[in-house]
């Protein structure tokens, strides 16, 4: 059976003051933002700064585990993440923020077998204290999606608006481990979640339903079967296209090299489809005015500017 | 008494060019399952509309199907719970499956996988050698409890991304089997059924998690894991690409702390295997026009050495 994480794991209850103060969020943007997708952690850099918060990047934070380190040994990426918490409890941080839903998922399962199993929590100890480390388990794993809209709020999000999209007609992929499984997860509804589509209309885009949204990007079986991975993402952008979409927003970075980098090698069995990806914080950082030349928009595949000049959103 | 309309498909391939769609109209309590509406509408409306079901208590597996889009077994899932503003309540077939008449559809490339892994205990030695009882433990059994619980209702099938377009892998329930014997301390045929599962593309598991809606919480996700960790264990398959691409993500995440991208897919592909990597060299070749490349040789994050502390400490299991 599965249980449900304590609610105050869930959403950011306890947090909610507005206080004039800058707030502070530990920050841990995973390893492809640093590898392959830089554009994303800048981004996020400068959507944090033009909200007014303060991401503390976890520098000496591991990799997540990426759900792949399960596949040898269930107790690795369980301690691996138990370290990254304990550096964030050390700075003070027990807000901790990603901009991954693979990181979100596969840290957020960590957190919920530690914070439930004495043993595990023990054994975890255990070994963080060879090095001198310790979880206290007070981390909360939160996507910068969820911060967006429990902590900035949409309406505030709407009065920062500068550059409204025009009704940019934009498909939202959310990538499986930010709402999958539920009992991990558990933020919105995983069978039908609306958290982007009520994030792009926000920012005066037309958010586009469709089948393919809740679906897999293949990512995962890239290297393992490459055709099967691109007709997965042919699949799903075909769908997203034929419904009218001129754009998609992923909230994962492994999503985004997925449905930018195969959209080409499905076409030979789902038709050209060659929707731009924005990631997330792109996109909003764009709607809030900080300028497209500085959002890496240059490093994607498909180039998102052509859409944006159509829409008559950039020169 | 609610008013609820049926939208539902019709399809008879043995008439039918292409399905269309009829709308019941019925007035029944909202708490009862859209299995019991079914029934409803075939007793009191059109006798011809098919559908499989038997127990009507979610223990035969015969009556799943695509409730307003959401694959389930109908006489698990209350009408009021799935419908919509409307009133209507859309019933399709599972997907994945070819529709044979209405609701009903050819489960056949589902039995063929599960037949493959011979569903059944294969003991190391004969009965008439070793006459007394074979005994599984309370704990060993334990492992075996939750996936026992399968109905095989295929549910986990119609929802899998992979099979949608690879009729080639295995699917969650017949890997969720394997786990099943290659765990049951009573049967002799480990390895060769960790082959076999191997063979049916155990690696093409996306892990995206579509197979946590069984509805008899066989949670086939985490069990696909168990039998891939127990594959990486026994040494089975070892120089194919899933194994490989495990082994290397672990292996950089011991050296450098993070996940190396360009390590990662040398590695798995192979460093030597010219055509696998000529095959992966266009994308890497349109990002690298980009400038989108990750860098060759990653700089280990401050204190890696507490991550190898972390690998060299558990590198044997040790907590169930």
């Amino acid at each position: 059976m599965t249980t449900l994480l304590p609610e105050h794991q869930v959403r950011d209850a306890h947090r909610h003051s507005k206080s004039s103060q800058t707030k502070r969020y530990g920050f841990f943007p995973g390893c492809v933002a640093k590898e392959s997708c830089k554009e994303l952690f800048n981004s996020t850099m400068l959507l944090a700064d033009r909200l007014g918060i303060e991401l503390i990047e976890l520098t000496a934070a591991s990799c997540c585990g990426a759900s792949v380190v399960n596949d040898t040994n269930r107790d690795i990426a369980r301690v691996l993440n138990a370290r990254t918490y304990a550096q964030a409890e050390a700075l003070g941080l027990d807000d901790v923020i990603t901009i991954c839903s693979t990181c979100t998922g596969h840290m957020r399962a960590a957190n919920k077998e530690l914070l439930e199993s004495e043993e595990r929590m023990t054994h975890a100890n255990a070994i963080l204290g060879k090095f001198g480390a310790k979880y206290e388990g007070n981390v909360m794993v939160r996507h910068l999606l969820w911060l967006l809209i429990d902590d900035i709020g949409l309406d505030t999000l709407r009065s920062m608006v500068v550059r409204p999209l025009n009704g940019l007609k934009v498909a939202p992929f959310y990538g499986c481990h930010i709402i999958r499984p539920e009992s991990v997860n558990g933020w919105e509804s995983a069978r039908n979640p609306h958290s982007l589509e009520d994030l792009i209309e926000a920012i005066g885009g037309e958010a586009i339903d469709y089948a393919g949204k809740t679906r897999c990007c293949g990512f995962h079986i890239q290297l393992e079967k490459g055709n099967t991975a691109a007709s997965m993402v042919g699949q799903n952008m075909r769908i997203a296209k034929d419904k009218g979409a001129e754009a998609v927003l992923t909230p994962c970075p492994l999503c985004h090299l997925a449905l930018d980098g195969y959209q080409q090698d499905a076409a030979a069995r789902w038709g050209r489809t060659d929707l731009p990806v924005f990631h997330l914080p792109q996109l909003v950082a764009f709607a809030l005015g900080i300028p497209a030349q500085k959002l890496g928009l240059n490093k994607h595949l498909i180039d998102p500017r052509v859409v944006l000049t159509d829409r008559e959103l950039i020169a | 008494m609610a008013k609820i309309t049926l939208d539902i498909f019709r399809f008879d391939q043995a008439v039918d060019d292409i399905p269309h769609r009829d709308k019941v109209a019925l007035e029944i309590p909202e708490t009862i399952t859209v299995l019991d509406a079914l029934e409803f509408a075939k007793a009191e409306v059109d006798g011809s509309i098919s559908f499989r079901r038997s127990c009507r208590s979610a223990i035969c597996g015969s009556c799943s199907m695509n409730i307003n889009g959401v694959t389930g077994l109908a006489c698990k899932t209350p009408c009021n719970t799935v419908l919509r503003s409307d009133g209507t309540i859309a019933i399709d077939p599972m997907p994945n499956f070819q529709p044979m008449k209405d609701l009903v559809v050819h489960m056949d490339p589902f039995w063929d996988k599960y037949t493959r892994l011979k569903p059944y205990l294969q003991p190391p030695d004969r009965d008439e050698d070793n006459p007394t009882e074979r005994r599984v433990s309370p704990d060993d059994m334990k492992k075996l409890v939750e996936v026992a619980n399968c109905v095989m209702c295929a549910t986990c099938y119609a929802l899998c991304p992979v099979v949608s377009v690879d009729p080639a892998f295995a699917g969650p329930a017949a890997i969720a089997y394997a786990y099943r014997f290659v765990e049951d301390v009573r049967d002799g045929q480990t390895k060769e059924r960790l082959g076999q599962i191997n063979d049916d593309y155990l690696w093409l598991c996306a892990h995206c998690y579509a197979c946590s809606y069984c509805p008899k919480h066989v949670e086939p996700h985490d069990r696909i894991v168990d039998v891939k960790r127990r594959t990486v264990q026994e040494s089975v398959h070892m120089n194919e690409r899933g194994p490989r691409h495990a082994l290397v993500v672990n292996k950089t995440i011991k050296q450098t702390g993070m996940l190396g991208e360009t390590e990662v897919i040398q590695g798995t592909v192979g460093r030597f295997n010219i055509r696998g990597l000529l095959k992966v060299a266009p994308l890497g070749l349109r990002m690298a026009s980009k400038g989108k490349l990750p860098p060759i040789f990653l700089r280990p994050i401050p204190k890696v050495d507490e991550v190898r502390t972390i690998f060299e400490s558990l590198e044997v299991p040790t907590l169930k």
